[in-house]
């Protein structure tokens, strides 16, 4: 599964963070305040001024502080009660219309059935989810304003703080709601979705050449609510089955799953009753390690090599040279993986010659002792990319094509340095019969994996997430509903701003508002590429000037004074975009759906642990703007 | 009064409502058939306009409740939609998300399914760029056909729309027939029954070649432009040439595959015969209403000379005498040019010179016509026009043969059914076997009587008039040079001197530009491959 942008470990992480972020707080609010100070004396006088911005600090400490949870969730309890009578079911009947419907627009016959339905019922929620709580957030106040229900409510002992926390708690409770509903009713929809049933009739197996024996055929797919009408078999898929001498059947993968095979002895002969489909709906639980790569005179490189592709994603290694991809993985305990490494790797292969086409280009893994430079080659395979290859490494390493003692080498200007130094190799570390992974190769937890292409003129690609150790399986059904956790991030947010905005306007500026910002939200990286200049084309001006001219986006524009300006046009232009577009959440990064339906765990730290850091971070402030601006409304005095 | 005013406003909007519903259904009744009893009716007006003109949805192909309910479903914004995921279709490709990107091209062919260039653009998308992003053959082979069968859905919806049959043929015979993995796709193309089951072919295992299946596809293409449906700015020759032409690669794929004697020699004929069929088509020449066949061209010039002479006889001696007048007119440095053998021209000038004089020497039969007198003078006339008319449709025919070189195909087609010919390629594939199998004795043994079979091919008497440059042909010299290059190696590796009276030392000598030199490494075929060239692939 292609992650673009790892995520650090919660704690490394954290700190800079939280600095970050207390930064900007501080200095929003700061200047929030001098601006306010400075209205304030403008209009009434320095004395008058200052005091005025004394006492309304002093109230937004008194307001923030001494929040009353009763009274918030009295608040809150009128919020739910309003959503209701606003008909918010009305999208939950359109999402069973929707999910009653989808069955014909999803392929069955696609190359991976699951990721396609799993993609669909999390896109299809976010959408419906997200829609919802904007329109319930952002008409809500104004409405209650203009029915003068707001006047009542501010009469009563309740801060303005209070109606604000009051009315995201309560339509984060409808939308929690709705989204429990949603996601219990996607799963049976997957479940029923994917499960099928295959006929394994002894008529379709053939005697198998070969010396080993048995039987080789194929099974037969029915749709599992009608066993016995055969339409739709030519639009789906089958299975190869091979039965061994002994009369034991394997089905083989096909479409990312496969079956289970019962065998029956019977008085005519064996049958066979094949389960339902397995391998669809999983959870790996990976741990991922830090990739670095070594050049082809094997020092140390941060990138790989760039072969053509569009994509950035993976870097790729040389074949038959000094070439590697290395990935260090940390905390590697006997506790955790005392039998052996279970190890994941999905690899892309790029031939400059055709070679031998029938078989894949040869590669290594080997495990490296970061500490002592003991590197022994575990593995030499076969590739074949685009496809998840499995190997598990025992702790007692007694298979292993070569043992030998390697320095890591970083180029530095002074000289290149050795880790350990090469005078410090212990040569005779090496010249073993066999080797135990967490006495030989593992230090103080880390260790390294090595992945080398050995064929000359032919590359392996890879990037960070592409080799990882499966640690073990999660329920599917947990992560299932952990992939509806970052719906809920983003629902949580986009309540926050619809409610902010309809404190100070009305319901349709605010509705715009606040799709202005979930768009912008999702567009983020855009935003930010165009603003510092690394969008391809340049920033606005550029582009106009290009339009004009009609140049393509990759043709330099005529160096001179004209570039020039326009350049710094674009910078100008860019900063206020920068500040916007770092103010906004980035939404997308909320959505775990590819995890989901890669088959990937959520790991709780850092995938969930940080974003929903990072959704409280984005909702204080938006709470106390949404507080302050109510605050400077007349009703709300 | 208020309440009057009201009531007749609302009154006259209920009948206003009424008359423009009466309208909606006057234009927009749809056409039923008829169910029973019960009569079918034409529909509306607009029905009707659809039905005139071959626009209904059922007459393009089959209706899909899905396709049909997702465009609804846009509310008019399917452009919209389908840009957007054409979009995203791209940034899947691009990122190797395959799954993604086979449901997003489904969907925007759901959203337009009668839009041609879809199904054709990312038809060849799946089969020619996302196949080759795979290292194993295997793979590769599935996405060619994802690519034939998304083509094939095209068809579904567009039953009428030669260039998606057409499509079809070429992938299913060009991808799968010639590409890197030519042997690899052939092989899993005989045995994916699947892919058979799918289209309704019940062909037998050893008839499942993809030659011979793509030529069945681009015959349906063609009957449905027989039929009057459009080629769609494609060129008629290059249209109808293409299922000839996997006939003849049909035939030349069997002796790669080690097939030869009479299975070969069938396959050749059946090209050669439908290649003449083709040459019996008429295609338009390019004047209104006027058509031309390639097969005319030799017709077409006996016919003009004919005319010629006529023309001789009734004006005697008269293009040698404007020529001599002609000749006297040159200036010296003309005339010294001309009488210059064009290989001995060095300079510029006296090419140039050499030109010009040419120019001012072409002498037309018009030019002939005009000088004659007397009662012969209309009857010359005649001649010369129609000699020269003959003359410039032989052009155009000639013109049209070399797009497809239709005249190379026919000499080849006709010299492989000879059982020389066909036995010369059996004792080359032979040799190429030997060579994989490490066998220089029997490699050496079959090279020689492959040459000998060759030299008789060559010295045939046929050639000198219909084939006079078969020695200095480009395709067939450098076939048997790359041969002669392998034979070559085999006798190094032996110890063996290239004999100097080798069989074939005219080919050698007559093509030395295709020759390498004797030391460098010839291409010889990795073991186990016999008949395949070793090349580069891309990925």
């Amino acid at each position: 599964m292609p992650i673009e942008k790892p995520l650090p470990p919660l704690l490394e992480w954290l700190p800079l963070a939280l600095l970050v972020w207390l930064g900007v707080v501080v200095a929003l609010t700061a200047a929030a305040v001098g601006v306010g100070c400075l209205v304030a004396v403008l209009r009434r006088g320095p004395s008058e001024g200052f005091r005025l911005t004394r006492r309304t600090l002093a109230a937004l400490w008194t307001d923030l502080v001494f929040l009353s949870p009763r009274r918030v969730a009295a608040l809150a309890w009128l919020a739910v009660k309003e959503s209701v009578r606003r008909r918010v079911v009305v999208v939950f009947a359109v999402f069973i219309v929707l999910l009653s419907f989808a069955g014909w627009f999803l392929d069955v016959g696609s190359i991976d059935p699951a990721r396609l339905y799993l993609g669909f019922v999390l896109t299809a929620t976010t959408y419906l989810v997200l829609l919802l709580v904007l329109f319930l957030s952002v008409f809500s106040l104004p409405a209650d304003i203009r029915s003068r229900t707001l006047h009542t409510i501010v009469t009563k002992p309740v801060r303005a703080s209070e109606i604000v926390l009051g009315r995201i708690v309560g339509f984060t409770i409808v939308g929690t709601g709705l989204l429990g509903l949603m996601s219990v009713v996607s799963f049976v929809f997957v479940l029923r979705g994917l499960d099928h049933v295959h006929k394994l009739s002894a008529d379709s197996l053939v005697a198998a050449s070969g010396p080993a024996g048995g039987k080789t055929g194929y099974t037969e797919y029915y749709p599992s609510i009608d066993p016995d009408k055969d339409e739709v078999t030519k639009r789906h898929h089958r299975h190869r089955v091979t039965v061994d001498a002994k009369g034991e059947a394997r089905v083989e993968i096909e479409r990312g799953h496969w079956h289970a095979v019962r065998r029956v002895a019977g008085e005519t002969g064996d049958t066979y009753t094949l389960g339902g489909p397995e391998g669809l709906l999983i959870a790996r639980v990976p741990v991922y390690g830090k990739l670095r790569f070594r050049n082809e005179v094997g020092a140390d490189t941060e990138r790989g090599i760039n072969v053509g592709d569009e994509w950035m994603y993976r870097s790729f290694i040389a074949g038959g040279s000094q070439a590697a991809a290395v990935w260090t993985f940390q905390d590697i305990t006997e506790r955790k993986f005392g039998q052996g490494l279970p190890l994941e790797m999905n690899i892309e292969v790029f031939r400059t010659y055709k070679g031998d086409i029938e078989k894949g280009v040869f590669g290594s893994l080997a495990l490296r002792n970061p500490r002592t430079g003991l590197t022994v080659e575990v593995d030499i395979f076969e590739s074949k990319d685009f496809v998840i290859s499995r190997l598990f490494i025992p702790r007692e390493i007694k298979r292993f094509s070569s043992a030998r003692m390697v320095s890591r080498k970083i180029d530095h200007q002074e000289g290149p340095e050795y880790i350990p130094p090469r005078d410090a190799l212990d040569h005779s570390l090496a010249d073993r019969k066999e080797f135990d992974l967490f006495q030989d190769l593992v230090s103080d937890g880390e260790v390294e994996i090595w992945l080398q292409c050995l064929e000359p003129s032919q590359y392996f690609g890879a990037s960070q997430s592409d080799l990882y150790l499966r640690a073990g399986d999660a329920y599917f059904a947990v992560n299932f509903f952990k992939g509806y956790l970052g719906i809920w991030f983003q629902m949580v947010l986009v309540i926050g701003f619809g409610v902010m905005f309809s404190t100070f306007l009305s319901g349709p500026v605010a509705m715009l508002a606040t799709t202005g910002a979930l768009v912008g939200g999702f567009f983020r990286e855009r935003m930010i590429e165009l603003a510092t200049g690394q969008a391809i084309g340049g920033g606005p001006f550029e582009a106009l000037v290009r339009l004009v001219n009609q140049d393509n986006l990759t043709v330099e524009l005529e160096a001179g004074l004209k570039t020039y300006l326009v350049q710094i046009a674009d910078r100008v232009a860019g900063a206020p975009l920068w500040v916007f577009a770092m103010i906004l959440p980035p939404f997308s990064e909320f959505s775990y759906s590819n995890w989901v339906a890669y088959g990937f765990d959520i790991l709780w730290t850092p995938y969930v642990t940080v974003p929903l850091l990072r959704t409280l971070a984005f909702l204080v402030p938006v709470f106390v703007a949404g507080y302050f601006f109510l605050k400077t409304r007349e009703v709300a005095r | 009064m208020n309440w009057d005013r009201s009531f007749v406003r609302k009154i006259s909007y209920l009948v206003a409502i009424v008359l423009l519903l009466l309208l909606l259904v006057l234009l927009g009744q749809p056409a039923t058939t008829a169910v029973g009893d019960r009569p079918g009716s034409r529909g509306g007006l607009l029905a009707q306009i659809r039905a005139n003109e071959g626009i209904c949805e059922a007459q393009f192909g089959e209706i899909d409740p899905t396709s049909e309910t997702i465009q609804l479903a846009t509310l008019g914004m399917r452009g919209v939609a389908a840009n957007i995921l054409w979009d995203r279709a791209m940034e899947y490709k691009m990122k190797k998300d395959w799954t993604n990107l086979s449901a997003a091209l489904r969907q925007i062919a759901m959203l337009e399914p009668h839009f041609i260039q879809v199904w054709r653009f990312q038809g060849w998308n799946l089969s020619y760029n996302v196949s080759v992003e795979f290292d194993d053959y295997r793979e590769r082979y599935r996405w060619v056909i994802r690519g034939i069968d998304y083509l094939m859905d095209g068809i579904r919806y567009n039953q009428k729309e030669p260039m998606l049959f057409s499509d079809v043929g070429w992938f299913i015979s060009h991808k799968i027939g010639i590409a890197d993995e030519w042997k690899q796709f052939r092989r899993l193309f005989k045995q994916d029954d699947d892919f058979f089951r799918r289209i309704n072919d019940t062909r037998a295992i050893d008839e499942r070649d993809n030659w011979l299946v793509g030529y069945d596809w681009f015959g349906k293409g063609e009957t449905l432009v027989d039929e009057g449906a459009d080629m769609r700015r494609v060129s008629p020759t290059l249209f109808y040439s293409r299922g000839p032409m996997c006939l003849m690669s049909y035939a030349e794929a069997l002796e790669k595959d080690g097939v030869f004697e009479e299975k070969a020699r069938i396959a050749w004929r059946n090209a050669a015969i439908r290649w003449h069929e083709f040459g019996e088509r008429a295609f338009p020449s390019g004047k209104p209403d006027d058509l031309i066949q390639l097969n005319e061209k030799e017709r077409l010039l006996e016919e003009a000379a004919r005319r010629a002479e006529e023309l001789e006889k009734l004006a005697p001696k008269m293009r040698e005498t404007i020529y001599q007048e002609r000749r006297a007119q040159l200036t010296d440095a003309e005339r010294s040019a001309l009488d210059t053998p064009p290989e001995q021209r060095r300079t510029v000038e006296v090419n140039k010179a050499a030109y010009e004089a040419e120019m001012k020497m072409l002498i037309t039969h018009e030019q002939v016509a005009r000088r004659v007198t007397g009662p012969n003078v209309e009857k010359a006339m005649q001649a010369a026009l129609e000699a020269t008319r003959l003359t410039e449709r032989a052009n155009l025919v000639a013109q049209l043969r070399g797009v497809i070189a239709f005249e190379a195909w026919r000499r080849r087609a006709w010299m492989e059914q000879l059982p020389e010919t066909l036995a010369a390629r059996k004792f080359i594939y032979q040799g190429d076997e030997a060579i994989a199998k490490g066998d220089l004795v029997r490699a050496k043994e079959t090279f020689d009587k492959g040459f000998q079979q060759w030299r008789l091919v060559l010295d045939r008497k046929e050639w000198v008039k219909q084939w006079p440059d078969i020695k200095t042909d480009h395709t067939l010299a450098r076939e048997l040079v790359e041969a002669i290059q392998r034979y070559r190696h085999v006798l190094e590796k032996r110890d063996e001197r290239f004999p100097s009276n080798f069989v074939l030392q005219d080919i050698l000598t007559l093509n030395p530009e295709l020759d390498e030199k004797p030391s460098s490494k010839p291409s010889l075929p990795p073991p186990g491959l016999p008949g395949e060239t070793p090349g580069k692939a891309g990925k």
